[in-house]
């Protein structure tokens, strides 16, 4: 008897409200990136337990919903065509390639035997290459994997990253530079989501050649639990890495670290604030208009705004489920929430709830 | 189609989640010591059925009998059991070294247990306590005992207990699961001050008992009811299959948290001006609890028969009501969150 449990119940009620609510102000504000589309696309949630890749128009109109066969995890738009992909979460058996005018699938590429993606993946600038970091997980070797888009996502090369556990991948400013978090964590797709080397672990931020594969740096953080997950890169090259820390929940270790200038320094928030992160980045994200950055941590239920240069907290504010984070025109940022909230957080104003959706938004927004 | 409302009201939104609990409470850390005794004493039973199984799985393997075997399989069940009352225990020290995987491995879609029990039996290597070690966590605990005693097929066949390989094998994972068990009570011991000392493990220990709740209604009885996914009934999609105990382990885990997280979550209910909520989850829990000894039976015939099928849904319907009240009720007026993102873990 399905219809008696719990979960039914609860989405019963949330179909019967309104499915999208724009409280406040009425617009989304426009993202940041001018050459993306001006939309937002993340994997979702939906209240019948399913789930689905969905893009909104910043007049909060559910633009597209596409199905898809299983939970997917972040994604990435492909310059120069109305193409926007997204990758299924951990263990990855495929991605996604998606119409972004329509959300018409155009493929569902296939991971190669052996091997799993991880949820994430960048484009190269001018749209034709594709770098996904990928698991090979008998032996449990992280890899960069390449694909051509122009020969119907074939896969041409593979890098290899002498590390375990890679994440987030995005590019440099400069075109040529990936900059990966390399989480550090084994695991196996026989094993669930089991964290198979906690005490051994060898996290860090590694940035890779998109054309040779050469490993250029690999930054390591101050304490080997520190799982380097999430990364994105300022205008001006610095770059930041965010953490999810594996030790004992009491601890306070840093949990965002900061490239610039040749030095790799981790950034303390202090006792306080650290409290309310739990141990926990979801997203990191530099806004390309100023100095700041803001990152979400769905454990600690806070997002935050922080300098880029003094590390000085300028906003922040509680928000149950938080994890997606993009930056919008203008210098502030939107963040989602697994509770189909979108709210605004920026410098010098508190934090706007601007919509509340029947969606679950998952971690990342592209 | 898609209903645009707009507030004429605030722009401001000054509070965007309840505030978690956390929040400055003198008292809050009574109820963490609370907390931290009755685990306590789960974690100590934990450790002695464990011993006792060890000690059992010796005896019978140097003088083998049927009356030793059923002896073997009671003490299994009893340590198995006392596992399961403090399975929802999720943070602390049996993060460490993934020692509730170790005793636990599940859910096992492809079957690792006995694929790593034949490949351990058919190897020439002897099955030292390193072997064990190094042989990952499908080998290290419950289940793959549960397999040597209860495997239909493996009990037929030629490796069957009491052959001597098969001996070596349940004496050493007993003894690992009995080793663990003392870790876990005296790290728990150990653990005291930074949990007392440490207002968000509040907001952890009902977050972990929301874990088990879900883990029980979704995965442990929706999930081989055929309830999810496609909709097909299978017992092997439960846990503790082989040895038919999957509804005991049920039980037990609701008498665990009845013991171990319900007198100081009721309080703490209590205290915060919600006795009423309070009431209707101890009731509901005692609810599931009358449902045995009636239904400490193999899942697999009442899934098997439309008729049986009910008594079964009937359980199903009493945790979920227990799941609801815990998770969407009280933790929601707590103000505490296990979210899509939160628990997600990427």
């Amino acid at each position: 008897m399905p219809e008696l449990t719990r979960r039914s119940l609860i989405m019963a009620a949330l179909a019967g409200s309104a499915a999208v609510t724009l409280t406040g102000c009425s617009i989304l504000p426009r993202k940041a990136s001018s050459d993306g589309p001006q939309q937002y696309t993340g994997a979702i949630g939906l209240p019948d337990g399913s789930f689905a890749v969905g893009a909104i128009a910043p007049d909060g109109k559910m633009l597209w919903q596409s199905p898809v066969n299983t939970r997917c995890h972040s994604g990435c738009n492909r310059p120069g065509k109305a193409e926007v992909l997204f990758f299924e979460r951990r263990p990855g058996w495929a991605f996604y390639v998606l119409n972004s005018n329509t959300g018409t699938r155009l493929h569902r590429i296939e991971a190669a035997e052996g091997e799993h993606f991880v949820g994430h993946g960048v484009f190269s600038p001018n749209g034709r290459f594709l770098y996904a970091p990928a698991n090979r997980y008998e032996p449990g070797e992280g890899i960069v994997t390449v694909y051509d888009s122009q020969q119907g996502y074939q896969r041409i090369n593979t890098f290899e990253l002498n590390g375990t556990g890679p994440h987030q991948i995005t590019l440099h400013p400069d075109g040529q530079t990936l900059i990966i978090g390399l989480g550090g964590i084994l695991t196996h797709p026989d094993y669930d989501r089991i964290k198979l080397n906690l005490d051994t672990m060898k996290p860090a931020l590694v940035l890779m050649d998109r054309h040779s594969g050469q490993i250029l740096a690999r930054f390591r953080p101050s304490q080997h639990q520190l799982s380097t997950r999430h990364v994105d890169v300022a205008p001006d090259g610095t770059i930041f890495a965010a953490y999810q820390y594996q030790g004992p929940a009491h601890e306070r270790p840093p949990l965002v670290a900061r490239y610039r200038n040749g030095r790799y320094e981790e950034i303390d928030f202090g006792e306080s604030v650290h409290r309310e992160l739990g141990n926990y980045i979801a997203s990191v994200v530099a806004h390309p208009e100023n100095d700041l950055v803001a990152i979400a941590s769905p454990v600690g239920g806070t997002a935050l705004v922080f300098n880029s240069r003094s590390g000085r907290v300028v906003e922040k504010a509680a928000i149950a489920d938080c994890a997606g984070v993009e930056a919008l025109a203008g210098g502030d940022f939107l963040v989602s929430s697994g509770r189909g909230k979108l709210v605004r957080i920026g410098k010098g104003q508190p934090a706007t709830e601007i919509a509340s959706m029947s969606v679950q938004w998952d971690h990342h927004l592209v | 189609m898609k209903r645009l409302t707009l507030f004429l009201s605030l722009c401001l939104v000054s509070s965007l989640a309840a505030s978690p609990l956390m929040a400055a409470d003198a008292s809050n850390s009574d109820y963490r010591k609370q907390w931290h005794s009755d685990i306590y004493t789960g974690y100590q039973n934990l450790a002695t059925q464990s011993q006792a199984l060890a000690n059992q799985a010796k005896t019978y393997c140097q003088a083998p009998s049927e009356e030793g075997f059923e002896q073997t399989k009671q003490a299994w069940l009893d340590a198995f059991l006392a596992w399961q009352q403090v399975r929802f225990v999720d943070f602390g020290p049996v993060e460490q070294g993934n020692r509730a995987w170790q005793f636990q491995f599940w859910p096992d879609p492809k079957n690792l247990i006995a694929r790593k029990a034949t490949y351990l039996l058919k190897d020439e290597v002897a099955i030292t306590p390193e072997k064990i070690n190094e042989s990952g966590v499908a080998v290290q605990g419950f289940p793959m005992v549960e397999y040597l005693l209860y495997d239909q097929a493996f009990n037929e066949g030629s490796k069957a207990l009491p052959a001597d390989r098969s001996c070596e094998l349940l004496v050493g994972v007993s003894n690992h699961i009995a080793d663990n068990g003392e870790a876990l009570a005296n790290d728990w011991g150990d653990f005291k001050n930074s949990y007392v000392g440490n207002d968000q493990y509040t907001d952890t220990t009902i977050r972990a008992a929301m874990a088990g709740l879900e883990l029980l209604e979704e995965r442990r009885l929706a999930t081989p009811m055929g309830l999810r996914g496609n909709g097909k009934r299978s017992v092997y999609r439960a846990d503790a299959w082989r040895s038919g105990a999957s509804l005991v382990a049920a039980n037990a885990t609701v008498q665990g948290l009845q013991r171990q997280f319900l007198p100081t979550f009721l309080k703490l209910l209590n205290d915060r001006g919600h006795a009423d909520l309070a009431g209707r989850i101890e009731e509901q829990s005692e609810e599931v609890q009358a449902k045995f000894p009636e239904l400490d039976r193999p899942m697999a015939p009442l899934l098997a028969d439309d008729n049986q099928f009910r008594m079964l849904q009937s359980l199903y319907v009493h945790v979920s009501q227990l799941t609801a009240l815990v998770n969407d009720r009280a933790a929601v007026e707590l103000g505490v969150v296990r979210g899509f993102n939160s628990s997600d873990g990427d």
